[in-house]
């Protein structure tokens, strides 16, 4: 059904459509100016003239390896929730937090109305898009994972905060179609970690994608799925992009028990890990995916965004990848 | 009965400005061999100094050592273990704060003190009583990857992990400690295991001699179990307000015969909680606590806080505590 509506819009894709989940290492001049933009010591311009040079280098890269729907890299973002959040107003910078050993980052506070005021990622769509024929697709943190990932000041309370932001995702999502997007993916990080707010995070997404003529997907990882299937599959998208590898695919035991009912994004390869999988591990978890899912069904991409790998690391998974693809794509005669 | 402010656990490491990151770039350099383990070690200290001063001067009066040697709540204690090993990084509950994995290898065994030394510099440097913090048998024992043939069974995992910190609160009672909080936010996701709970305390309740000892949950709303809470071999208990809207209904209803930790104060937004929100839930609450203490404290560490935003929260509890006593006198 899914693959008709990629049809319905134009796009015809192969079997065991190819794709990453956003983000993509920054080369090192990319971070050196970056670490300069921050000390002042370059312009916004000088430091934009870098990311669209990073941009384009990772166009080049996914067709040189030949992915099938293709990201701009983000290489213009450092966290996914900052990213937004520095553009929105409503929102205040906040303070330094914790993630994780000596870790931190800018953790947002809501103070006021959240409003769109203009388009946020949709220049640096179009730019990518002009880079390549293949499908750029449209990237967008979604509204329960901004809320869940700021403080809140100003909204009485969670719900109330994502459905404010679940609007301005929606204004974003407009303006990329308008521009031309057809495949826009929504990522939820963080939907799984309170199963009893799934309802409400259900109808944000609706807020967002419904009469929208556009291929959804959204992106959640590193969460209790077992306390959100199969409820989750309400989710008014086409398509689940899921980290699989990094949990031993153990997921797929929930599928054998309630079929997936929608296209999903099969996620190959473990990006929390430096090594490099043979393509053979690859094509072993394509193999496993298709003991529960239809061929037609199924993305194959990694687990969650490449931004933490080198470059090297980074090309060699994904080549890996597409070895894979092609040896199962061969073997069902796709 | 009294009123008394305390600090939950942690505490946010690093502030603004660079002065208050000095930690921060001390790990870095430590990391890279520009500093030794011994000035790594100083900086620590006069972290931990400052952030008690910190806490005592906003008017808190049972202090932490904020958890700044923690690298996080779970792997701190059992990276001390033998027969353990620390893996990857997992979300720690429903927060944005990752933990690292401990792997069980074989059978639990103390080599060393978990977290007595701390203790005891934290109490040396603090104007007032310091509260030390072990993470739980039960929520340890269910953050583990169980490769160990001895532990098919979780029940006995969690009673070894309890032998184990059975040893720390002995310690720490002997040094000194008044009140030892054992932090259990797992049994609020697995509530039908508060037998086990129940009998992994036994172990630490013996060996607390003369101090208290607390049990805090938080993450989750301890309503639907608070009955069974108040049969634990515990003093006081604590509970996060945040997730819990009908707690205070509960606690009117059913009293406490234990003292409480009231996380009235949420650690986990910057919102300032208001006077009118607070004061009516201490109004309603207090009267039906019959053990000696009430604790007024943040719903759970301050740490998912920036810096200025905890000590602005200990600074509004010592508001709300001064509002409540003053309106009492009238």
């Amino acid at each position: 059904m899914s693959r008709a509506k990629l049809e319905r819009l134009g796009l015809k894709l192969p079997l065991f459509i190819t794709s990453t989940v956003g983000s993509f290492p920054k080369p090192d001049y990319l971070l050196e100016a970056r670490a300069k933009f921050a000390r002042k010591e370059i312009t916004q311009k000088d430091l934009e003239a870098l990311e669209r040079r990073a941009t384009e280098f990772w166009i080049q890269q996914q067709e040189e390896i030949g992915l099938d729907v293709l990201v701009d890299g983000e290489q213009y973002r450092g966290d996914m929730v900052a990213y937004f959040a520095e553009i929105l107003p409503g929102f205040d910078r906040g303070g330094l937090v914790r993630s994780y050993g000596n870790r931190y980052y800018f953790k947002p506070i809501i103070v006021g109305e959240v409003k769109w005021s203009r388009p946020i990622t949709v220049n640096w769509w179009k730019f990518a898009q002009t880079l390549t024929s293949k499908p750029v697709k449209g990237m967008l943190t979604g509204p329960y994972t901004i809320m869940d990932w700021s403080f809140n000041d100003y909204y009485p309370d969670r719900k109330a905060a994502c459905f404010a932001l679940a609007m301005v995702i929606r204004k974003e999502v407009e303006a990329l179609v308008e521009a031309g997007a057809k495949i826009i993916q929504i990522d939820e990080p963080a939907l799984s970690v309170r199963p009893e707010e799934l309802g409400f995070a259900r109808e944000a997404m609706h807020m967002i994608t419904d009469n929208i003529p556009a291929y959804f997907v959204t992106h959640i990882c590193y969460g209790a799925f077992e306390f959100i299937y199969p409820q989750m599959l309400d989710l008014p998208v086409d398509n689940f992009d899921l980290e699989m590898s990094n949990s031993g695919l153990d997921l797929i035991g929930l599928f054998e028990k309630d079929p997936f009912t929608k296209d999903l994004s099969f996620g190959v390869l473990d990006v929390h890990s430096h090594a490099v999988e043979a393509p053979g591990v690859v094509k072993d978890r394509i193999e496993k995916a298709l003991q529960v899912l239809r061929p037609e069904t199924l993305w194959v991409d990694p687990d969650c965004g490449l931004k933490t790998r080198t470059v090297e690391e980074a090309q060699g998974k994904l080549r890996a990848m597409m070895e894979a693809v092609r040896e199962v794509r061969q073997s069902v005669g796709g | 009965m009294e009123l008394h402010l305390a600090n939950h656990s942690s505490y946010p490491r690093i502030g603004a400005s660079r002065e208050e990151q000095r930690l921060r770039r001390a790990y870095t350099q430590r990391e890279r061999g520009e500093i030794s383990g011994e000035t790594f070690n100083q900086i620590q200290d006069s972290v931990v100094a400052e952030i008690i001063q910190e806490q005592a001067a906003a008017g808190c009066e049972l202090l932490t050592d904020g958890q700044i040697r923690w690298y996080d709540p779970i792997s701190h204690l059992t990276g001390k273990l033998a027969q353990v090993e620390i893996n990857g990084l997992l979300r720690y509950f429903d927060t944005n704060f990752y933990f690292r994995q401990p792997v069980l290898k074989g059978k639990v065994n103390r080599k060393e003190s978990l977290v007595v030394e701390e203790f005891r510099y934290a109490l040396q440097v603090s104007p007032r009583p310091i509260k030390p913090i072990l993470t739980g048998p039960y929520t340890l024992a269910v953050s583990f990857i169980r490769q160990a043939p001895e532990y098919g069974e979780l029940s006995t995992l969690i009673m070894d992990l309890s032998e184990v910190l059975a040893q720390d609160v002995g310690a720490l009672a002997a040094a000194g400690a008044q009140v030892i909080q054992v932090e259990e936010p797992a049994i609020l996701r697995h509530p039908r295991d508060l037998p086990l709970l129940h009998k992994a305390l036994v172990p630490l309740s013996r060996a607390k001699g003369s101090a208290q000892l607390s049990l805090y949950t938080y993450f989750g709303d301890a309503t639907p179990i608070y009955e069974g809470l108040q049969e634990l071999p515990v003093q006081i208990l604590g509970f996060d307000f945040t997730y819990a809207p009908t707690l205070p209904d509960k606690i009117v209803a059913l009293g406490s015969p234990k003292s409480l930790g009231l996380g009235l104060i949420d650690g986990r937004n910057t919102r300032m909680e208001t006077a009118e929100e607070v004061l009516p839930i201490l109004d309603k609450v207090l009267p039906h606590v019959h053990g000696e203490s009430v604790y007024l404290n943040p719903s759970c560490g301050l740490e998912y806080l920036p810096r200025e935003k905890a000590v602005a929260k200990l600074t509004l509890m010592k508001k709300f505590k001064d509002a409540f006593l003053h309106r009492g006198k009238r």
